[in-house]
């Protein structure tokens, strides 16, 4: 029998194998040169019938045609992989504009968001956050603050009464705690009350009958005016993140003597005067004061652990609807209460 | 209250400082100035004009033609129509462009086929007064042609708009004097005297007074004859159309005037409305008098009323009465100066309505010595006026009152302890002599002597005098000083963490939205949600009609929030942790029951609620609270089914109770269709309230961790037929029953129902985990546990579906 051309086989299965443009061909071309009954099989079965001396060279080149045909369909299956793996980074097809798969997440209300910072930023200077009840009891929310029946500053704050004899009203302040404060902790304290406040007012974009405020007491002795000046002063660069001006001048609340009312520098103008301070260059931003002898008094009362005489304190009280309304560019309060989840949903 | 600059001027010298600057000053260190406006700047637009001629309009019979200098190299020609212009007059010239008050620009014009270049201005045209049957003759006949008619007057000012609320406790600031007082201390300036001694009376009796009522400590009666009720003079006009006052008649004027100036009200009576004397008295129980406005009010004993002749002719510190007001033919008067209780006058003005100047000043608590200071001030303002008034009497003084100056001791060491301040008590004296203080400093004690014009109210307090030495020294003095006291964490609030843990987790996991509501409860929505036969804690004064109502629960606000928003989208999840209020649990003080709550809503479009078993809005809700509480360490609680004492809005089979050891934490439930429909809810809607204090008190499960299984579980889904009203609770205890304690979880995946399985039937599908903690599952094992469960179930009447 005629030796076969071993040197063509192997061309002819080169070429095939290179000329294969996918898995699929490859592997017809493996089963055909290497099951049982292919190409490699029908040579190694003639092996009996040859000299013996021409086997064993026989056997050998059928076996590199198996392993040049191995090697061959690995090499083009990593030509191809290559090639495929090129097509798919050079596919077009991207839209960099398709969104992402909406989430419906839910939201926190912006005063939560900037009632945590204050509460945050006061409880790392020490402060305990408190709270009290919104319907509160004319001798908290007036009386006990220096503020007597008959107190013009009653008028001023319109009052909700829930009974006609007015022993129960809706709290026009969070500084009710404050003796409520007094009345159970032990000096020296420190504490904020943030909470929700009445007044009897007209609703619109700027004025809510509800609205939000956050109370601050320091109790101890040897407290003094600069304290609360630099309490203050470093409450407002934590929450502003830049430190402003801030003055004291004098202000009017029964409960502090003296009081003062506390502005910082505006953050729109640089203090230099525009729109949003009336060209005046400050911001309102809270009343403040030294706690009124009577108020201490009231606080204290009946308790044989305080030494009421040595003690003094200061007091603040801040808005947080504007802080919020200010942060957000929010131009109408009444959303804050309104629970459409388009405005919610955005916080 | 308004203050003008050059009012103050007659009382302190201001030379050198700008209206600006005082109040800068103001509101350093007394109180607080809304802004600084220039006084009538129309009278700085207007030009001093001199009438050089006036011939008659060749087509008009009642226009002149002016000729008018006003300081050009021409003079101008003006058509006029007033009758009283004449050669001779300086005038106030408004030339072309300028723009008068209401916007009224001047133009070129031509009047009847003559030009005119200007308007001679009447005082109606300039604001200063109703005037207009002619043209305002300056009064100074020599004032410089050319120049601003306010320069030439030297009538320039400017007014302080002071904020009232800062000054409610400063009586004596309620006038331009006590302001110029305080300016003077400011500025280290002295204070104008003021000579306010009665002239020379005559012999004649004085009046007949009596007070009865302790709520008058003081009354003064002053009769004044030969009085002539003209205009008042130009300067006294102006100041007081600084301060917004129209100026009326000289008696009027002169009367608001002395209260403007020295802050103490006062009453001209015509006298011969007064013959009989005075007295004053409560009102008697349904007395009426018409006050100076015209107006009836009917009166109660709570007010004070000056009668004469047993008849009313004031009530006292409001208003004059209409009755014995001044007229034009006033010749003979009796002024009034008194001292009224505050409180009854606030009273009495806020009972029927009307807050007058008189009794804004009055309620502040007025110095009792002051009355006679305004007495001869208006006298001698008067007689400056009118030489020829007389008075032919003494004036009557009657009145129960004591002198409120007082002395307090102040240590020197407080005020340096509170300001914090390196003072000596000197220094410290000095502050306060400044403010009209009198100061003795005996051993680091300062005696202070109050003037009675700070003692009627203000002063009564060493921390009162610390405020005015503070203020004194101006607070942006005083340096900051940084707070330091022991490193101590402060109490931690358990309710308040629980709140924020709670919220994060919901608008985290949960994709629900905070939404706070009112806590006043508006009644039709009370009804909508049914509690319109529970008992709420309401406001006697509300809002509006109807919004009385303080909210029990947070929950019906979330449901009326519910519909609006399913207009855009089709699931809505609202929460809030918000207040409620029981008036039927009342503690010993009268404090209704407060209840801090978790409230949930949320609804599902119906057509998304009926895909799946678990897509309504009970099964989403359950689903969202059941990890809320897993989250918060209290997945312990139970669910049952809840029957009794359920909230109003709640579907009354299919509610749900949750409770820990101590009983009911809260409620899930279907919300009601009928309060869905009232609150036009078109779709599945359910809600939740959870108590947080029961929330709080139920103890946290072990936080200790389940290890994770070491060898592979096998997993199968097993079906059951059954009959409807058996639970999926039931078939879960099956399943674990029968798999003795290999059973690691079950998982419902399906829900069915349909004819293939007959009426009253439904079939429950379940994903099953069976894991061992000792060894690797076999094929064994689960022959063996389906076997068992088919047996199980058998004899519970389920059918387990094989294959």
């Amino acid at each position: 029998m005629t030796t076969p051309d071993f040197k063509a086989l192997e061309a002819e299965a080169a070429t095939r194998v290179s000329a294969a443009s996918d898995d699929e061909a490859l592997r017809a071309i493996l089963r055909e040169y290497t099951d049982k009954g292919g190409v490699v099989a029908g040579l190694l079965a003639q092996i009996p019938t040859l000299e013996p001396s021409e086997r064993k060279g026989f056997g050998q080149s059928a076996n590199a045609l198996k392993q040049g045909v191995l090697a061959a369909v690995e090499t083009r299956r990593g030509e191809l992989e290559a090639a495929r793996l090129e097509a798919e980074l050079n596919a077009g097809g991207f839209d960099a504009t398709l969104p992402g798969a909406a989430l419906d997440a839910g939201s926190l209300h912006p005063l939560t968001h900037v009632r945590r910072e204050v509460e945050d930023i006061f409880t790392s200077m020490g402060y305990a956050v408190l709270d009290g009840p919104e319907v509160e009891l004319d001798y908290y929310n007036f009386q006990a603050l220096n503020i007597p029946a008959d107190h013009p500053s009653r008028e001023e704050q319109d009052t909700f009464y829930c009974d006609a004899e007015h022993t129960l009203v809706m709290r026009t302040q969070t500084s009710p705690v404050q003796i409520r404060a007094m009345e159970t902790l032990v000096p020296p304290f420190r504490v904020i009350v943030p909470g929700r406040v009445f007044r009897n007012e007209e609703q619109d974009a700027t004025h809510e009958h509800t609205f939000h405020q956050v109370e601050g007491l320091v109790v101890g002795e040897g407290i003094q005016v600069g304290h609360l000046t630099w309490t203050l002063k470093r409450f407002l660069a934590e929450l502003f993140g830049y430190e402003p001006k801030i003055r004291l001048r004098p202000g009017f609340f029964p409960f502090v003597e003296p009081g003062f009312e506390l502005d910082m520098s505006c953050g729109f103008c640089d203090g230099k005067g525009c729109r949003v301070c009336k060209e005046s260059g400050w911001i309102e931003f809270c009343g403040c004061g030294m706690v009124h002898r009577n108020v201490l008094e009231a606080g204290f009362a009946g308790r044989d652990d305080v030494d009421v005489e040595k003690l003094t304190g200061f007091a603040f009280g801040f808005g947080l609807d504007r802080l919020v309304m200010t942060r957000f560019a929010i131009d109408d309060i009444r959303q804050f209460m309104g629970g459409d989840l388009r405005f919610l949903k955005q916080f | 209250m308004k203050l003008s600059y050059r009012w103050l001027e007659r009382h302190v010298d201001l030379s050198g400082i700008s209206a600006d600057e005082v109040a800068v000053k103001l509101t350093l260190h007394t109180c607080e100035v809304e802004g600084v406006e220039p006084f009538a700047p129309q009278l700085t637009a207007v030009t001093v004009g001199h009438v050089l001629e006036r011939e008659p309009h060749p087509d008009a019979d009642k226009l002149g033609v002016c000729k008018v200098d006003v300081g050009a190299d021409e003079p101008l020609q003006i058509v006029c129509g007033a009758p009283n212009v004449g050669p001779g007059q300086r005038v106030a010239v408004a030339t072309v462009g300028t723009i008068l008050p209401g916007d009224f620009k001047i133009k070129k014009s031509k009047i009847r086929g003559v030009a005119s270049h200007g308007m001679i201005c009447s005082k109606r045209e300039l604001e200063l007064g109703d005037e207009h049957d002619g043209i305002w003759v300056l009064p100074e006949p020599d004032a410089a042609v050319g120049t601003p008619v306010a320069e030439a007057l030297g009538i320039q000012d400017h007014v302080l708009e002071i904020d009232n609320k800062s000054i409610t406790h400063r009586a004596d600031l309620w006038g331009h004097r006590g302001m110029a007082r305080e300016l003077a201390a400011l500025f280290g300036r002295v204070l104008k005297p003021l000579d306010t001694s009665l002239p020379e009376s005559g012999d004649a009796a004085p009046i007949a007074l009596r007070v009865e009522d302790e709520r008058c400590p003081r009354y003064l009666g002053l009769p004044i004859h030969g009085v002539r009720n003209e205009p008042s003079p130009l300067w006294m006009q102006l100041l007081l159309l600084a301060v917004d006052q129209r100026p009326l008649d000289l008696l009027v004027d002169l009367s608001n005037f002395v209260m403007l100036d020295l802050a103490q009200p006062n009453h001209l009576f015509d006298a011969r409305r007064v013959e009989a004397g005075i007295e004053v008295r409560a009102a008697k129980p349904g007395e009426t008098m018409q006050t100076l406005d015209e107006i009836e009010r009917k009166l109660t004993p709570d007010d004070l009323l000056i009668c004469s002749g047993g008849a009313p002719v004031a009530l006292a510190g409001v208003m004059g009465g209409e009755a014995s007001k001044v007229a034009a033919d006033t010749t003979s008067l009796l002024l009034e100066v008194a001292n009224f209780h505050g409180t009854t006058i606030r009273r009495t003005a806020a009972r029927i309505g009307l807050r007058t100047d008189a009794s804004a000043r009055f309620e502040k608590s007025l110095d009792p010595n002051l009355p006679l200071d305004a007495a001869g001030h208006l006298v001698r303002l008067l007689q400056a006026i009118q030489p020829e008034v007389q008075l032919p009497a003494r004036i009557a003084d009657a009145g129960e009152w004591t002198d409120p100056s007082s002395e307090i001791a102040l240590a020197g060491d407080a005020v340096r302890g509170l300001l914090g301040v390196e003072l000596t008590d000197e220094q410290l004296a000095k502050r306060l002599e400044r403010l009209e203080f009198g100061v003795q400093i005996a051993g680091g004690v300062l005696q202070v002597a109050v003037p009675s014009f700070r003692a009627s109210k203000d002063i009564t307090t060493p921390e009162d005098l610390i405020e005015e030495i503070g203020r004194s020294i101006g607070y942006g003095e005083i340096p900051g000083k940084r707070l330091i006291a022991e490193v101590a964490p402060p109490a931690r609030d358990a309710q308040r963490e629980l709140g924020r843990r709670i919220a994060d987790r919901l608008a985290g996991a949960g994709r629900f939205s905070e939404a706070p509501g009112y806590s006043f409860q508006p009644e039709s929505l009370t009804v909508a949600a049914g509690e319109q036969d529970a008992a709420f804690v309401s406001v006697v004064n509300p809002v509006a009609e109807g919004d009385s109502r303080v909210r029990r629960s947070v929950v019906p606000a979330l449901l009326q929030k519910l519909a609006p928003n399913l207009r855009r989208c089709s699931e809505v999840r609202l929460f809030e942790v918000g207040k409620g209020y029981l008036p039927e649990h009342r503690n010993e003080r009268g404090e209704p029951r407060e209840v801090r709550e978790l409230g949930l809503s949320l609804a599902v479009d119906r057509a998304v609620a009926e895909q799946r078993f678990d897509s309504g809005a009970l099964a989403r809700l359950r689903g969202a609270t059941e990890d809320l509480l897993r989250s918060l360490g209290r997945a312990g609680i139970e669910w049952s089914k809840a029957t009794d004492d359920l909230p109003t809005w709640s579907h009354p089979s299919k509610a749900l109770e949750l409770s820990g050891a101590e009983g009911r934490i809260g409620v899930l439930a279907q919300v009601h269709p009928q309060v869905a429909k009232n609150l036009g809810i078109e779709a599945d809607a359910a809600a939740a309230a959870i108590d947080l204090l029961a929330l709080q008190t139920t103890p946290q499960g072990a936080s200790s961790y389940r290890p994770v299984p070491r060898f592979p579980g096998v997993k199968l889904d097993v079906a059951f037929a059954l009959a409807e009203e058996t639970s999926v609770g039931e078939v879960t205890q099956l399943i674990v029953q029968s798999g003795k304690g290999l059973v690691g979880s079950t998982e419902l995946f399906d829900v069915y129902r349909g004819d293939n399985l007959g009426a009253g039937k439904k079939s429950l599908a379940f994903h099953v985990v069976l894991q061992a903690a000792d060894r690797t599952l076999v094929d064994k094992d689960q022959a063996k546990f389906l076997d068992r469960l088919e047996r199980t179930a058998e004899r519970s009447g389920v059918e387990l579906r094989r294959g």
